[in-house]
């Protein structure tokens, strides 16, 4: 028994021509014959709410919308099809406060290029199989930044549910100094 | 609880959803093959992709951040400056080692942490980023694909020590109490 990904569609927004029929071979390969391309953001989320894909990979830097606003879109406007649409962002970034900046958007995985089809896969299976919960806040709608449940989290508890859980004991601390795991 | 946050109310009500799981209903389990991931790997590593062209703009577009950032004064908004050196370092770094030159990818990925980190463009930043520029146009132009090998670990061991010089030199000497 194998994933059957002729299933479902996914849609690729890529600005870089090569990179993007490299991805869409290897997605072919995978078994996903229903790729839909964008060449950026703009284009990007009208192909989302006309095709309405069961997963997004999106490459971060684009003119004139990125993959980051592409993302608050899917996640915030009321035009989206699905809010909860998974979405891996391709990028070259690999600094902490990149992948801050991409979490912080409602992004699913993170994926650095240069990849190779076995790390492609990973954050597939990973949406497959170990789905996030979402959260929603005041400030924020997306997967649950903090997926990995740290015994040792030390930084501030702000969550209802900390406080529901008695773990309030900590004061705000300024955002520098959160520390979610990644 | 409130004296825990003092007298405020909670900044952030978090609410937590659980959507259902469409993509594992639709593609069920079990994975993929071995064989499917190893064709998948052999169609990414013999792709025919000519690198040069898509590297040739991006190196061009580097070459443009850099003459701006000569004109950088401090009223100037330095991450705006910075950005048009950062964006094509990052796709050189990034689209490198998926066409066959990884050596690219090494070089740009040490101009992308080094960019990410200096205060601004000064003369001395921008004469190794100018070295960064020329060293990545010589291996495009010279199609030095793969690593480089050792020529390759030398030319990036080379960099990383004028990066690691440059902030030597403006990072003021930490001063011991023995010392005063």
């Amino acid at each position: 028994m194998t994933y059957q990904f002729d299933n479902i569609c996914v849609l690729i927004v890529e600005d870089n021509q090569p990179m993007l029929d490299l991805l869409k071979s290897i997605l072919n390969t995978f078994g996903i014959d229903n790729v839909v391309c964008a060449r950026n953001g703009e284009e990007g989320f009208k192909a989302y709410c006309q095709h309405k894909p069961d997963l997004i990979i999106t490459d971060w830097m684009m003119r004139p919308v990125d993959g980051i606003s592409l993302t608050r879109r899917v996640r915030n406007d009321p035009m989206s099809p699905d809010q909860f649409t998974p979405v891996i962002l391709m990028t070259g970034f690999s600094e902490r406060r990149r992948v801050t900046q991409a979490r912080d958007s409602g992004v699913t995985e993170f994926l650095v290029k240069p990849f190779n089809a076995r790390d492609l896969y990973r954050r597939i299976t990973q949406i497959v199989e170990k789905p996030r919960q979402f959260v929603r806040s005041e400030d924020f709608f997306g997967p649950d930044r903090r997926r990995k449940k740290k015994d040792d989290y030390a930084g501030p508890h702000r969550r209802m549910d900390d406080v529901e859980k008695g773990l309030t004991s900590q004061v705000f601390l300024d955002d520098t100094q959160q520390d979610y795991a990644t | 609880m409130s004296s825990t946050h003092y007298n405020q109310e909670l900044k952030r009500r978090a609410k937590f959803i659980k959507p259902p799981n469409k993509l594992k209903q639709k593609v069920g389990s079990g994975g993929l093959s071995e064989e499917i991931l190893q064709k998948a790997q052999e169609l990414l590593e013999h792709n025919t992709v000519e690198f040069e062209p898509l590297a040739n703009i991006y190196l061009k577009n580097l070459s443009y951040g850099i003459e701006s950032a000569k004109s950088y004064s401090t009223i100037d908004d330095v991450d705006h400056t910075l950005s048009f050196m950062i964006y094509p370092a990052m796709q050189l770094k990034a689209n490198g080692g998926m066409f066959h030159y990884p050596l690219i990818t090494g070089v740009a990925d040490r101009l992308v942490q080094f960019l990410e980190v200096i205060e601004e463009p000064d003369v001395a930043a921008l004469e190794i980023i100018l070295a960064f520029h020329t060293t990545m146009r010589a291996i495009i132009q010279g199609k030095i694909k793969g690593s480089g090998g050792h020529h390759g670990e030398e030319l990036i061991s080379a960099l990383d020590k004028a990066c690691t010089r440059y902030f030597d030199k403006i990072t003021p000497p930490v001063i011991e109490f023995e010392d005063i």
